[in-house]
């Protein structure tokens, strides 16, 4: 082995003296000095050995080491990049470039929106994408004749029940997962759930056909109106800072009674108003409501011993608003110059 | 839905200090979503009078005119012009630049066949004031620059509501239900209507002169459970008085003749749609289904194919009316009409929506009567319009004594509401004083029942009859009705109180964003979410059958007609996007697809039918000009398995004869990890990358999500492994073989000799003239190590040589010098 080693620093030394140029001495630290090189390998044989041999040989093995590598960095100090020492260095040069990866705007949302609501107590829950009637319509007290139903809203796959009616739809909005998570978990139960949701539109600037949805849902005993309100604005100060505060309005919705609207402080605007809250100082974000009776019924749940309320947040709308971006078809399209960007 | 604000003032008292801007903002927080108040002088905003001054043919027009007018400017302007009826000396209505009229159009100065055009003179559609359209409005006097709006002492406030906001509120559908709303926002007094006054028949002594009840029979009480109609005799068809008009045309109902001006306004004040015929040829009205192949010619003049089953208005042949959505062009009024048959009718919602769906005919009538609006309306609108029709011509006379037809209305039950209840769905008190009087105000009938057990008032409630169609009909109704007017916002909020618990881990989704950060944030790919739908077309060019796809029913593109079964199309779409501005792309997609066959979840928790299964997919693409993507987005992929599961499991990639249609025949192989297989990996086909329009070298990965979730459960915990005590010994190998050998089975070869072997690294693989033909050269470090002792260099050496050996045995390996 001592032998191998004397051999190596022989060679190299007769092997550094020829070399002539940058591009010689970078051929010979790969033939001998890196982690491949010849070198290298014995070193690494060395420490191979047994622990004996190992004492014997590894102190001349060290100094050998030594001894080359000094002679190699004396010649490539002549050979340095930046030649003689007062050559001009441009410190200003970028380093490489380094490549990036992108999370989908409404990725960053759905993640922003779970830790909050884990934060809060609430589990994270999933449902199918393709639904039936039952869990879309029925069991949300969206009657028959809904219009919501009609084909010009609602995607309807090719699959008929024993009535001979179609019973699948892509689903309208993630609220089935209410239903589903009612009967699997039963009450009491928080949860909300982030999904694709679908309506058989034509797609425009303000248009899609595939969004996205957060629901949200509370049910327990005695939970109130007052209660929703609590935490939509505790959810309203934790997106949009402490001084946000929430608006509310009645408005419609089959499965929930009260049914209600919820506006924040635009954040924009700090609520002076601005182009973008079309100068009300308010923006429409979620809607909301007490889980009406029939809904919990249908998930097997007692009204009249639990209360629960529900609320909902269109993703899209919520990046959109956050990043000022004027054209919803830009989610799904896939273009990088938009993806980019997160 | 526009309001008029005089018009609501009608019926209800609305204190001076309340601005038009703050009614709309209680409406909006009380009741309905009000979009925009807007004074009548703002829809003419630019609109003024001018006098023209000469007129001379337009040099390169022949129906053109160039008109100067003086529009009470410095300078006179000149206005290009189609009309001719206009001649010099004439006032009228003068669009200026900026103005928008009320049918939308915007005015800009312009050149009009090379001569300039600073305006437009307008005639009375133009401006929403009529559907005359023969000429330019010629006024009969007026000061040339005067506004327009102070012409007509225009001074009304137009309010207009959000019609979805009022899906669930038939009666909400007019000026009266709105100011009933206001009434008990602002608590104020709603002016009660009354029509006791109004006679749809004669006095008892007058019965002798012979008034008979039209010849009407309803077929079908559930689709028509009211129907009423009167005849009136001795009309004259003329013009609306102005009062009429002005309110019509404040809320944009085009002014047409005073009996249909008449029918429009009722419904516009009560929210339920008349209609009236010409009475001249009608000697019987039957309410019936449409047969097979009728047809009617609508008010419109169109003729339209009646589907079998929509309901009509017919004279026992042919059809007079679509019921409830639009009248026939036959039995329309005309300016010759003497006599009147008005019906009030109640109409099924359902059959309505539907019938107004299938025709694609919406109208202010179907709008209504698909809320489900009350039988009770009827009446009083009948009553109103002949008290109106009378008022306006006092000659007109009942030509027929009144017909009502029904089977009884449902009877309306009480509601029990307890106040106790109520506060603790609200969350706090409000006065009972105050949930009373809203309650009343709206017309609820409180009965006390007495006090619950804990001393809180009980009370059945009546719901009036127009709020009974569909609106209220439980205690929760009740609530949202005390609570709205209350104020949602009166309502203090609280945190709920519950019991700690630390939620429940979604382990799946959890997974999810595990496997984003990693494609992100190590392997630098962009994430995309593409459609759930795919077509024939992209399914035909990347060569996959579409026989077995899950079809939407009702597509809204060629391109989005079927359920995606894997995210490729979408990827394949995404690269041709961004093909040229990008040398290289990185993308990735976790979505779901869909299956034509059962899966595990329920349709419904009372059957046992399931749904089509459906699951997550990771889909992988890169795109470039290299050849080594293949091998790059192998070390994606072994990349994702070490971060997810475990450094100790690797991801090894064994050849697959699945037949996967888009793939290169060679470049093909499954993941596999602990022995399962659990995606695959492709180089897509030359031919398929060019079919598709794609300029670049493109491989794929797909990986199950569900069996990367089983590994991640089974085998997703990292353990610690000692440190070795002892050091490892690496020997080099290098070796030629045949090119077909698959370095799976070479490592396992290597790895499975001897039980010191820890482990085995491919460093280098060679392929050249240099080794013949078929060859590959492949070099290894083999790694020796022990956890019981240090290892002598002889014993490595025998093992080292015995696996020489073994190679040259097994694959005929020529192993070369180191
Ligand atoms: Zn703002």
């Amino acid at each position: 082995m001592k032998n191998k080693l004397q051999q190596l620093k022989d060679e190299i030394s007769s092997q550094l003296n020829t070399v002539a140029n940058n591009e010689l001495l970078r051929d010979f630290e790969n033939k001998y000095l890196s982690r491949k090189g010849k070198l290298g390998k014995l070193m690494k044989e060395i420490k191979d050995l047994g622990e004996d041999a190992r004492k014997e040989i590894g102190q001349f093995a060290n100094t050998t080491k030594q001894e080359i590598n000094a002679k190699y960095l004396e010649i490539k100090k002549k050979f340095a990049t930046g030649g003689p020492k007062n050559e001009f260095i441009d410190v200003t040069l970028p380093g490489n470039n380094v490549k990036h990866g992108h999370l989908h705007p409404i990725t960053l949302i759905q993640k922003e929106l779970e830790e909050l609501f884990t934060s809060l107590g609430f589990i994270i829950l999933d449902g199918p994408e393709l639904e039936s009637d039952f869990y879309n319509f029925e069991a949300l007290n969206v009657s028959k004749h809904h219009p919501a139903r009609d084909m010009q809203d609602t995607f309807y796959v090719d699959k008929k029940n024993e009535a001979g009616e179609y019973d699948l739809v892509m689903r309208t909005q993630t609220s089935p997962v209410q239903i589903r998570a009612l009967e699997k978990h039963g009450a009491p139960l928080r949860g909300i759930s982030v999904g694709r949701v679908f309506r058989s539109e034509a797609t425009d600037v303000r248009h899609e056909h595939t969004f996205y949805q957060m629901e949200g849902l509370m049910v327990g005993e005695k939970l109130s109106f007052a209660d929703m309100k609590g935490v939509l604005e505790l959810v309203g100060k934790k997106l949009y800072g402490p001084e946000t505060e929430l608006r509310m309005r009645p408005k419609f919705y089959p499965f929930v009674e009260p049914g209600s609207n919820g506006e924040y402080t635009c954040f924009l605007c700090a609520g002076q108003g601005c182009r973008v809250c079309k100068h009300s100082g308010w923006l429409e974000i979620l809607g909301c409501g007490m889980i009406h009776p029939d809904v919990l019924r249908a998930s097997g749940v007692d009204p009249e011993k639990y209360t629960g309320f529900a609320f909902g947040f269109g993703l899209n709308r919520l990046v959109m608003l956050k990043y000022g971006i004027d054209d919803i078809r830009l989610f799904n399209s896939g273009d990088m110059r938009f993806l980019a960007q997160f | 839905m526009l309001l008029s604000l005089n018009w609501l003032k009608d019926h209800v008292a609305i204190p001076k200090n309340i601005s038009p801007e703050d009614l709309a903002q209680k409406l909006t927080l009380h009741t309905v979503e009000v979009e925009k108040t807007e004074s009548q002088a703002e829809r003419f905003n630019q609109v003024v009078l001018a006098k023209i001054l000469t007129i001379r043919k337009h040099p390169n027009a022949d129906r053109l005119q160039v008109a100067t007018v003086d529009a009470g400017q410095k300078e006179e302007l000149s206005i290009v012009c189609g009309a001719p009826n206009i001649a010099v000396g004439q006032i009228v209505p003068l669009a200026l630049p900026g103005a928008v009229l009320p049918n939308g159009i915007e005015i800009k100065e312009a050149k009009m066949r090379g001569e300039k055009s600073q305006g437009m003179l307008c005639a009375e559609d133009e401006l929403g004031l009529g559907h005359n359209h023969d000429g330019i409005m010629v006024l009969p006097k007026g000061k040339p620059g005067q506004s327009f709006a102070s012409y007509l002492k225009l001074d009304d406030i137009i309010i207009e509501v959000d019609n979805k906001s009022l899906s669930n509120r038939p009666d909400l559908w007019g000026h009266y239900g709105i100011a009933r709303e206001i009434s008990v926002i602002l608590n104020t007094k709603l002016k009660a209507l009354d029509f006791s006054q109004v006679k749809l028949s004669l006095p008892a002594n007058k019965k002798s002169e012979g008034l008979k009840p039209l010849d009407i029979k309803v077929e079908n009480y559930n689709l028509c459970p009211r129907y009423m109609a009167i005849k009136l005799d001795n009309i004259e068809i003329k013009e609306s008085p102005a009062w009429l008009q002005a309110r019509l045309i404040a809320v944009g109902s085009k002014p047409i003749n005073n009996i249909v001006d008449i029918t429009n306004y009722v419904m516009l004040e009560l929210g339920q749609p008349l209609h009236a015929f010409d009475a001249q040829d009608i000697t019987k009205i039957v309410v019936r289904s449409a047969k097979k192949n009728e047809t009617i010619k609508t008010l419109d003049d169109k003729d339209r194919k009646l589907e079998d089953g929509q309901l009509l208005i017919t004279d026992g042949q042919k059809a007079l009316a679509i019921a409830g959505i639009m009248g026939g062009a036959d039995s329309a009024i005309s300016a010759t009409t003497k006599s009147i048959i008005i019906e009030s009718a109640n109409f099924d919602a359902a059959a309505i929506r539907q019938g107004s769906t299938k025709l694609g005919l919406r109208t202010d009538a179907s709008m209504r009567y698909e809320k489900a609006l009350d039988p009770n309306l009827a009446e009083n609108a009948l009553k109103m319009a002949v008290e109106l029709i009378q008022k306006d011509n006092k000659k007109v006379t009942l030509g027929s004594e009144l017909s009502d037809l029904h089977q009884g209305f449902k009877s309306i039950p009480a509601i029990e509401l307890d106040l106790g209840w109520l506060n603790n769905l609200v969350g706090q008190a409000i006065p009972v004083e105050k949930t009373k009087e809203i309650l009343t105000n709206l017309g609820f009938v409180l009965t006390p029942t007495g006090k619950n057990k804990n001393g809180d008032e009980t009370m059945s409630v009546k719901v009036p009859s127009w709020r009974a169609t569909k609106d209220i009909a439980i205690k929760e109704d009740l609530a949202e009705e005390v609570m709205r007017l209350y104020g949602y916002n009166n309502v203090s909020g609280k945190l709920p109180e519950v019991s700690m618990e630390a939620p429940e881990k979604n382990e799946e989704i959890a997974l999810e964003h595990k496997i984003r950060n990693i494609l992100v944030k190590e392997s630098k790919l962009t994430e995309v979410y593409n459609y759930s739908f795919t077509g024939e077309e992209e399914l035909k060019k990347l060569n996959l059958d579409d026989a077995n796809y899950i079809k939407l029913v009702n597509p809204i593109s060629k391109q989005h007609t079927l359920l995606r079964q894997n995210l490729l199309p979408g990827l394949i779409n995404n690269i041709r996007t961004n093909q040229y501005r990008y040398d290289d792309l990185g993308l990735f997609e976790i979505g779901g697809v869909f299956l034509n066959v059962f899966g595990n979840l329920k349709k419904n928790s009372q059957s046992e039918e399931r749904l089509p299964y459906q699951e997550k997919q990771i889909g992988i693409a890169l795109a470039g000009s290299k050849n080594e993507l293949f091998s790059e987005i192998k070390s994606i992929v072994a990349d994702l398995i070490y971060s997810l599961i475990s450094p100790q499991i690797e991801a090894s990639f064994v050849p697959t004869d699945m037949p996967i249609g888009y793939s290169d025949k060679e470049l093909k192989a499954a993941i596999n990890v602990l022995g399962k297989n659990i995606g695959t990996i492709v180089k897509v086909d030359e031919n398929i990358t060019k079919g598709n329009g794609l300029k670049k070298i493109v491989v794929m990965a797909e990986l199950s999500f569900n069996e990367l979730l089983k590994l991640v459960q089974n085998y997703g915990y990292k353990q610690y492994r000692a440190v070795p005590k002892y050091p490892p010994m690496v020997r080099d190998l290098a070796f030629v073989v045949d090119a077909k050998i698959l370095y799976n089975d070479i490592r396992d070869a290597l790895k499975n000799f001897h039980e010191l072997i820890t482990s085995v690294e491919l460093f280098d693989v060679y392929v050249g003239d240099k080794l013949g033909a078929n060859k590959k050269n492949l070099a290894f470090h083999v790694i020796y190590q022990s956890d019981e002792r240090t290892l002598t260099t002889e014993e490595i050496d025998t093992i080292q040589n015995n696996l020489i050996n073994h190679l040259q045995s097994k694959f005929e390996a020529q192993i070369r010098n180191f």
